[in-house]
């Protein structure tokens, strides 16, 4: 709309159709560089480290050949997680080591820096030592590896509990959602945008329904953030549009509708002004 | 892929009789060394069976890797000293987890 005086310029009765074209083709601008920014962040905003078992890594989801790999139907990229070494084969290029957390086995290989000075050189770990693991979920001739970057031995126990309870943690975040906390404003010490929407969404139940209405459980990690941000932002009565819900949390367009679809089957929101205008359904 | 039998869930005394026969990971802190044998205090008393290479020190925690035989004693095959400093409450969490949510941890 910013170069609408800019076209103005040009204006003809020629133009006038183009222009409406572009005046519409702004508006489709906008959500492709939205969707581009989406894919941008694909490869870098979405390059988390997730802290997974092995039986996570071994049951991940590769839903076509090349494709990442999900885990509770969300990609992962960098996985992180610790195991103790069964056993350690050397090559010229690679050190392999299979690794057995209590979930599972997995072999992690390592390539060999051969720039590397040999003083410089981190002593390998032993076999039956606990080794926190990073890298990245590869697939070859149907054999699931990790590709690590770093392998660091535990070097204090708790870290391995830690990294389990951590893991289980996130596994549950991905599959039901952040956590919902009592109604009450014990959140308040959650912080963050979670415990706030949890508190407002909690201080509207009461007075609108008894205080029965909560989220649903079954709703989707990507139905409750849309349906955050809807509350959370300030706006007039016609809601935000579904490119605008996409670019502010830099989802793609068709993940949002999938989540407007499901918030608006439960009636959390309403349409307004057209389809893909949304509010949050306030009574 | 073998996947079942690969996984060893962590369990603690309580959980022995529902893992008969099968291979598991058990915490705990080492209350007596008799020869081939040690008790292991992991939330009630636990008899280890040892093989030649498990070294445990009295009063330090130890890992250990081996089966369930019919009278709840664990075959010990593989056991890992964890030293004294380790946080038992987490360890008790790790293993209500691991049964609680058993779809990330291990195979029925």
């Amino acid at each position: 709309m910013a170069n609408y005086g800019y076209n103005g310029g040009n204006y003809s009765t020629a133009s006038y159709g183009a222009q409406g074209g572009a005046d519409g083709g702004g508006f489709m601008g906008g959500s492709q560089q939205g969707s581009q920014e989406g894919g941008g962040s694909k490869t870098y905003g979405k390059d988390t480290v997730r802290p997974v078992t092995i039986k996570q890594i071994l049951e991940a989801q590769q839903p076509h050949p090349d494709s990442d790999f999900k885990i509770d139907g969300s990609e992962v990229t960098q996985l992180s997680f610790v195991g103790q070494i069964n056993m350690i084969s050397c090559q010229a290029t690679n050190n392999t080591f299979q690794i057995d957390d209590g979930t599972g086995v997995i072999d992690v290989k390592q390539w060999i820096d051969s720039d590397q000075l040999p003083e410089h050189a981190r002593p390998l770990p032993k076999e039956g030592e606990y080794v926190h693991v990073w890298g990245r979920l590869k697939a070859f001739n149907n054999k699931r590896h990790v590709g690590s970057h770093v392998i660091r031995p535990v070097s204090d126990f708790n870290e391995v509990s830690c990294h389990l309870l951590e893991a289980t943690a996130v596994h549950l975040y991905f599959v039901r959602g952040p956590p919902p906390g009592p109604h009450d404003g014990a959140m308040k010490d959650g912080g963050g945008a979670q415990g706030m929407f949890v508190d407002s969404y909690g201080g509207a139940a009461p007075q609108t329904n008894g205080g029965g209405k909560q989220l649903p459980a079954k709703l989707s990690a990507t139905a409750r953030k849309v349906f955050q941000l809807l509350q959370s932002s300030p706006q007039n009565n016609e809601g935000l549009h579904v490119s605008m819900i996409a670019q502010k949390l830099s989802l793609q367009g068709n993940d949002v509708f999938k989540a407007g679809d499901e918030l608006l089957a439960d009636g959390l929101i309403y349409t307004t002004v057209d389809d893909e205008t949304w509010a949050v359904l306030e009574y | 892929m073998a996947e079942p039998t690969l996984s060893t869930p962590r369990i603690t005394s309580q959980y022995l009789d529902t893992f008969i026969s099968r291979t598991i990971r058990l915490i705990g802190k080492v209350t007596q060394l008799r020869g081939e044998t040690a008790t292991i205090d992991s939330e009630g008393n636990v008899t280890a069976l040892l093989n030649r290479d498990a070294h445990l020190t009295v009063g330090n925690a130890v890992e250990v890797v081996g089966k369930v035989n019919q009278d709840l004693s664990v075959k010990v095959l593989r056991a890992t000293d964890l030293g004294r400093d380790v946080d038992y409450t987490a360890i008790s969490a790790v293993v209500d987890a691991t049964h609680r949510y058993k779809e990330i941890f291990y195979a029925e």
